[in-house]
């Protein structure tokens, strides 16, 4: 059975036996060395056989805990990039986009109290305007928080600070008005010019200062989560590197000991080293591809999922205020020149078609088919359509925010007719009756078209979540198990040395 | 002899990983302007108030602009150099790298974005008209009816008052704005309408050169955001200018500097920081 070619005679006192096995272990094999040879070279080569098979196991075992720990840091790499993406930062940074929104909100409500007066018969009344005034506060006081929470640099922190302070000032400020509005009871329509005045510099406020700096906010904690993503998405992917290279290494040194023992010992193949190098290869495989997906999970959180929806609320919010502008624009005569500018500004950053003034853009937004084709556009929804598709319903859902936005540019193009030709009373109409409620209808739309992306959104986290599942157990016990077999398939050869 | 060219193979393979490995740590941040020793900037010669070249000095609110931007960005100022762009150069020079950064009354448009990143706005600047300290009948952009407006060829700021706002105001033709100034002051026309931050530069030269009082009527019709000019795919430089301008306000640089450059003009300027365009 035993195939000893050369018959364990050497000196014990041969310094690459010495070194190769430990003391106490007869070195077999070893001829006499050629004088001459570099002494380095001498010890870095084992030059017995058990020495070899020593060399060989030893450093399987160590390739062995390399290919492991590149596995698991890369997993807790993706396992990371998922939990900050999925469960912490990114949520929080999509409930900040909320801050913006409840913020021009309280703006629009205000305008709108201020405008219906004591006037029941409209779409709105003031009480209504005023509560809604109420729970948009609060929203935008929890947003605060959360994104003063998600502040990590002194200038964010302060800019968070200040929102704080404006939002007191302009509270107080709002207030004034109301309470100055509620004396003087007037019909639907312009308030008196003590009332308009406070109402400029609540709006002023709100537009100069307390909206640029959430905004700002909001791009801010964004940034926080773009570099998690990058960094962690980098991370595991080099890891995947890692994974394969150290996977490689090891199944070289299996296949290499297998070799040598078939060489020495004159075997074809030795069963438990064959297992063990299926099992590596197995594993570099299975964990190349688990951590692959990892990525594409991590980036379809990201790109499909997150940065839509953050970008989708901002075109939300920015239509809001918009929408308010309207308001705003019948409300305080003096000023609708350069509210008309701003709300074609905003309309502009929606969805962007070259006009120099609303009845062009309206001209050329009617000329846009909802379909595919057409004249491209920019803003928000040019972005939006020309993102590939991220879960099913998304091409149609945005068709509808498309048919629905022009609807309220329509009936935008006829408030603004009506009070040109001096019809300011019926446009008040219009404006808190049909264009209301399309602007809610349009709103209603892109609410839609966001939660498709938060679908895809949480869809990619499950995704990512499960992909890992139960790898902390599996990586020990395939480690255990290839040292196993390397016991078994080494043992009996080095057994055939006693 | 076949193990050992399998063996050979594996060590190629394992190499080329680790080669491509390296590759996609770096890569990507190569050209970001963080980490740049010396910054050019690119800024207009000829826009007094804004960015203007005499002799070899630059000077303006644009220029104070770029160089608090660089000091932020850790680049101190003898490592950084000011190159002239043109409004028909700036986007190309950027992507050709010419250029790092571009603070050139630079105005945000979609347009323009899916060419360059832009941080800020720094400041939002707004068309405006600029009258003889003595009219009073110009209030506001509806006043310019039937009024001598300065035309000049190939600014936008003229159509946007007969054609866009459908006022019709009487073209009234310079060969610059400079031109224009000029002839406010010698009564050959009545107002000149651009940005508020340009027109409130040409006022205070003109009032510092001695010549006839002018006052900004403080009516903005237009929102210009000025944003400082990145190559698109520096989402990292992007927002790190962010952060210098955020500072900035922050910290009183920036309305120290509107103070500095256009108080004596009388523009009513806004002290707050902008609403940013976002880097991606």
């Amino acid at each position: 059975m035993t195939a000893v070619q050369r018959s364990p005679a050497a000196s014990p006192a041969s310094p690459a036996a010495s070194e190769a096995g430990p003391p106490g272990t007869r070195a077999p094999g070893a001829p006499a060395r050629r004088a001459g040879r570099p002494p380095l070279r001498r010890r870095l080569v084992p030059r017995t056989n058990v020495a070899r098979i020593r060399a060989f196991t030893a450093a399987i075992v160590v390739a062995l805990a390399a290919a492991l720990a590149a596995t698991w840091l890369a997993i807790d790499d993706a396992r990371d990039g998922v939990r900050v993406i999925g469960h912490d930062a990114g949520p929080q940074v999509v409930a900040t986009g909320d801050l913006y929104f409840a913020l021009t909100d309280m703006d629009a409500q205000l305008a709108n109290a201020l405008l219906v007066g004591r006037t029941a018969d409209l779409g709105i009344t003031r009480a209504q305007a005023v509560g809604r005034y109420d729970a948009d506060r609060r929203q935008a006081g929890t947003a605060l928080l959360q994104a003063a929470r998600l502040a990590d640099e002194t200038s964010e922190e302060k800019t968070a600070r200040d929102l704080l302070e404006a939002l007191g000032r302009y509270e107080r400020l709002a207030g004034q008005a109301l309470q100055l509005d509620d004396q003087s009871a007037h019909a639907a329509g312009p308030p008196n010019a003590k009332v308009v005045e406070l109402y400029r510099q609540a709006t002023d406020l709100m537009k100069l200062d307390l909206l640029p700096k959430a905004y700002n906010l909001t791009l801010d904690n964004g940034t926080l989560v773009r570099h998690t993503y990058e960094d962690e998405r980098s991370a595991v992917l080099t890891g995947v590197i890692w994974v394969i290279v150290t996977g490689l290494v090891l199944v070289a040194l299996l296949v290499g000991l297998q070799l040598s023992l078939a060489v020495r010992f004159r075997r074809l193949l030795n069963p438990a080293l064959a297992l063990a190098t299926v099992g590596v290869l197995a594993l570099t495989v299975a964990s190349t591809l688990m951590l692959t997906a990892q990525a594409g999970d991590l980036r379809r959180a990201k790109e499909d999922g997150f940065d839509s929806i953050l970008a989708l609320s901002r075109a939300r919010a920015i239509g809001n205020s918009a929408n308010a502008d309207q308001t705003r624009y019948l409300l305080d005569p003096g000023r609708s020149d350069t509210y008309e500018q701003v709300f074609l500004t905003k309309s502009q950053s929606v969805m962007y078609l070259r006009a120099g003034n609303l009845a062009a853009y309206n001209q050329a937004l009617q000329g846009v088919p909802s379909g595919q084709g057409g004249p491209k556009y920019l803003g928000f929804l040019g972005t939006e359509a020309a993102r590939a598709q991220a879960g099913p319903g998304q091409r149609q859902a945005l068709g509808r925010v498309l048919e629905d936005w022009k609807r309220f540019q329509q009936d935008d193009r006829q408030i603004r007719e009506l009070t040109a030709a001096g019809r300011r009373g019926q446009a008040i109409g219009v404006r808190t009756g049909t264009a209301a409620r399309d602007f809610a209808a349009y709103d209603a739309s892109l609410v839609k078209l966001i939660q498709i992306h938060r679908t895809a959104f949480d869809r990619a986290v499950d995704d990512g979540d499960g992909g890992s599942r139960g790898w902390e157990l599996g990586l020990p016990v395939v480690g255990v198990a290839v040292l196993a077999l390397l016991w078994v398939g080494v043992r009996p050869r080095l057994a055939e040395y006693r | 002899m076949r193990a050992r060219r399998t063996t050979a193979a594996l060590a190629a393979l394992a190499a080329a990983a680790l080669g491509a490995a390296g590759c996609g740590v770096t890569g990507a941040e190569d050209d970001s302007i963080l980490g740049k020793d010396t910054l050019t900037i690119g800024v207009s010669p000829d826009q007094p108030g804004l960015g203007q070249l005499t002799g070899s000095t630059r000077e303006g609110f644009d220029i104070d602009v770029a160089r608090e931007v660089a000091k932020r960005l850790g680049v101190d100022a003898s490592s950084l150099r000011f190159k002239n762009v043109t409004s028909a150069s700036r986007e190309e020079m950027l992507e050709r790298g010419e250029v790092d950064l571009v603070v050139a009354t630079y105005s945000i448009t979609p347009e323009r974005k899916t060419r360059v990143a832009f941080a800020g706005p720094y400041y939002v600047a707004h068309q405006d008209i600029l009258v003889r300290g003595e009219t009073t009948d110009i209030r506001n952009v509806r006043n310019l009816a039937g009024k001598r407006l300065c035309e000049v060829p190939g600014s936008v700021s003229f159509p946007r008052v007969t054609k866009e706002k459908g006022i019709a105001a009487v073209s009234a033709q310079a060969s610059g704005y400079s031109d224009c100034l000029a002839k406010l002051q010698a009564g050959q026309l009545d107002a000149v309408s651009t940005d508020d931050l340009i027109l409130a530069g040409l006022a205070a030269q003109a009032l510092k050169s001695g010549g006839r009082p002018l006052k900004i009527v403080n009516s903005p019709f237009t929102d210009e955001p000025y944003g400082i000019g990145v190559r698109k795919d520096d989402t990292d430089g992007c927002e790190a200018v962010n952060k210098a301008i955020t500072t900035m306000y922050q910290d009183g640089t920036a309305p120290k500097l509107l103070n500095k450059w256009f108080r004596l003009s009388r523009l009513d300027v806004v002290t707050t920081v902008p609403q940013f365009e976002g880097c991606d």
